[in-house]
């Protein structure tokens, strides 16, 4: 398992877990966990099996995945922690949740929605030509106004910051990703399993996930909050990064 | 299933960055012309200074209009990220100073502008930085040059003044073999006819006073980083690899991953040197940008057109362009450069430097300066001027001779130009 940053892990301790979405790696909660460190936080951003400097075997499925972090925590005497995810990291948040309920302090899921069926042709390109498939989440993860910069982030430009990091990752886990989110089932039941405090962040323009394919799942938990960016799209960490921070200092810097 | 169609280079030129800005909807990029920001609080200010919080504190580092032309040149050359410097000295000595230091070396191109071989010939070995010179058209003297503290290639798109055309994918592929990156300078080329990044290059920069502003009003630089290259597999590069202590021990790769080097330029480069551009400038540079790709196809058609003229002229001894069939690397520049070779060329005038001054001095329309890539034509005499620290050997090594001159064409009327070319070459022998 590969932590951001790399500190040793308090025993006892309930770290707050941030978990990326597809193809990605830990650099995408740079400014999250700066926040929470600096405020003396215990902040993991994880890089999953395959993903970014994780050497670990690349798994199939977010049920998979879920155990496999649970057995991280478990080697580590952590007994309890929060988790924050984006895209396929929400589903493993939610998994973890709802198969550990006692566990999990809070959740928050990012740019969400339930189920989250992958098109047929995009799982093809992403196994015969992961490129095409890359330009096609990059082209779909970001709002139309996104898609023309704008970067609250200085002399960044966004698109090709997303596109250059799913290139990184190794081949075959792009597929595999998209794959474990098409098949992650019974989200719903799942969602009523869950007992701690649930956050959803989503972007009014997301194309990946849209805004009304949460409405189930917000159904389904018990008095979640849900915060909606106007404007924004899939990447919400980019296209709207010192929101996202503030959502999130609102839930978990109060646990 | 279909690669979603990009939006193109004329589209981006105009609109890449900016967004109507939300308290008076100006269409066009505000200046913000302002040293600082205020902070709406001290816990967003703690956090915009620990990197937490997406923001601007002061323009040396960081300034909106700036960020506008940062975002749209990355846009143009599909980077992660850009900075934009004082000029394209600044951009170039950014980029060196990122990632080498004492005890480093580089390999050059031989065919460099003036003024980048006066920085890594006299001056960087002052700072422990030393640079071997070679002939990029022959791949294994690159290979050969390279030791184990090289940390970097570096090369022209096109050459200055004699285009040698840079083979960049054979040169990439050299310095990645060695672990090392590409670094470009394409400020002869523009985006318009070239984009090194597609074909291996790791990071571009541009001196932006020339075609990218194009109006000769500016001076300014860029430099973007493709987020290509991996930082982490050599290391050599420990300003990126290493806890670096000017910044709460971040460690650049680790926090920004492909966009570590850009990251390190800016966090240590833009707030230590202080080489920053001014906010009217980077908003004179947008202006120029928006007209980018009528300007460079009006400056290679008129291009085109003065280097038959003059191949055909009989006061002209040679002309050099890579769209030449006798240019050395003209299958080359067929190939990398399919929509011109750019603006600026050199030719050999018949009677030698006498002839040259004269030359110089019966043009009209052409203006007799040290800069190219404005709209307006302009010549000068790289041996006296440009090129003038050079010794005979290195100027002969940069393709330079005493007749040779060089020419920025500009946008005017073709005839009008030609009609000042050959009545100043009929003065040559009078």
């Amino acid at each position: 398992m590969y932590l951001h940053p790399n500190k040793k892990i308090r025993k006892n301790s309930e770290p707050i877990i941030f978990i990326h979405g597809t193809g990605m790696d830990h650099t995408v909660w740079t400014l999250p966990v700066r926040h929470f460190s600096r405020k003396k936080r215990d902040v993991m951003a994880i890089d999953l099996p395959g993903h970014g400097n994780n050497k670990d075997k690349p798994l199939d499925s977010i049920n998979e995945i879920s155990k496999y972090i649970y057995n991280f925590l478990d080697k580590n005497s952590i007994t309890k922690c929060s988790i924050v995810g984006h895209s396929m990291g929400s589903l493993i948040a939610l998994e973890m949740a709802s198969s550990q309920p006692k566990r999990i302090n809070a959740i928050s899921m990012i740019g969400t929605a339930f189920p989250m069926q992958v098109n047929e042709a995009l799982l093809e390109s992403a196994k015969e030509n992961p490129e095409i498939a890359i330009n096609i989440l990059t082209f779909m993860g970001y709002s139309y106004s996104s898609r023309l910069g704008g970067n609250k982030t200085p002399g960044m430009w966004m698109t090709e910051s997303t596109k250059r990091l799913m290139q990184k990752s190794k081949k075959g886990i792009i597929y595999k990703d998209l794959k474990a989110c098409s098949e992650f089932s019974d989200g719903l039941e799942k969602a009523r399993d869950v007992r701690c405090k649930v956050q959803l962040i989503l972007g009014s323009n997301d194309f990946l996930t849209p805004r009304i394919k949460a409405q189930d799942l917000i159904e389904n938990f018990k008095e979640p909050l849900v915060e909606e960016i106007e404007g924004s799209g899939h990447s919400l960490m980019m296209e709207e990064p010192n929101k996202v921070l503030d959502f999130l200092i609102k839930l978990h810097s109060k646990l | 299933m279909k690669k979603p169609k990009d939006l193109n280079l004329e589209t981006l030129s105009l609109h890449a960055g900016n967004k109507p800005d939300s308290d008076f909807g100006s269409r066009a990029t505000p200046i913000y012309q302002t040293s600082s920001f205020v902070f709406p609080d001290s816990e967003t200010a703690a956090g915009i200074f620990n990197n937490e919080r997406a923001g601007h504190t002061y323009s040396r580092i960081t300034n909106p209009t700036n960020a506008v032309l940062e975002e749209r040149i990355s846009s143009l050359e599909g980077g992660v990220g850009s900075i934009s410097t004082a000029s394209g000295q600044a951009a170039l000595f950014l980029a060196i100073s990122t990632i080498l230091g004492q005890n480093s070396h580089i390999v050059a191109s031989k065919s460099l502008y003036g003024g980048s071989h006066n920085l890594l010939e006299y001056t960087l070995p002052r700072f422990g930085i030393k640079t071997s010179f070679v002939d990029f058209r022959k791949p294994k003297n690159v290979k050969a040059a390279i030791q184990k503290n090289t940390g970097m290639l570096f090369g022209e798109t096109l050459g200055n003044p004699g285009l040698d055309v840079m083979n960049i994918e054979v040169i990439s592929n050299i310095a990645h073999k060695n672990k090392i990156p590409l670094l470009v300078d394409s400020t002869f080329t523009t985006p318009y006819l070239m984009k090194p990044f597609d074909h291996g290059a790791d990071i571009v920069f541009h001196s932006a006073t020339k075609f990218l502003s194009g109006h000769g009003v500016v001076i300014g630089g860029l430099l973007v980083d493709s987020g290509k290259f991996d930082w982490s597999e050599n290391k050599l590069f420990k300003t990126l690899n290493e806890a670096y202590k000017g910044f709460h021990n971040m460690k650049f790769v680790d926090e920004f991953g492909p966009a570590a080097f850009i990251n390190r330029a800016r966090k240590e480069g833009s707030r230590d040197f202080g080489s920053c551009m001014s906010p009217h400038t980077a908003f004179l540079i947008l202006q120029g940008l928006e007209t980018l790709s009528l300007r460079m196809e009006k400056h290679v058609s008129n291009t085109r057109e003065i280097v038959n003229f003059l191949s055909e002229h009989k006061e002209v001894k040679s002309v050099s362009y890579p769209e030449l069939k006798d240019h050395p690397d003209h299958e080359l520049a067929k190939k990398i450069l399919p929509h011109g070779c750019g603006a600026v060329f050199t030719f050999e005038i018949k009677g030698g430097l006498e002839s040259g001054r004269k030359f110089i001095e019966s043009l009209n329309i052409f203006s007799h300066l040290a800069n190219v890539g404005d709209a307006k034509s302009l010549v000068i005499h790289p041996a006296s001027t440009t090129h003038h620290r050079m010794d005979k050997q290195s100027l002969k090594k940069a393709g330079i001779t005493e007749d040779t001159v060089r020419l920025s064409v500009g946008i005017e009327d073709i005839h009008d130009l030609k009609e000042d070319l050959d009545e100043a070459l009929k003065q040559v022998n009078r």
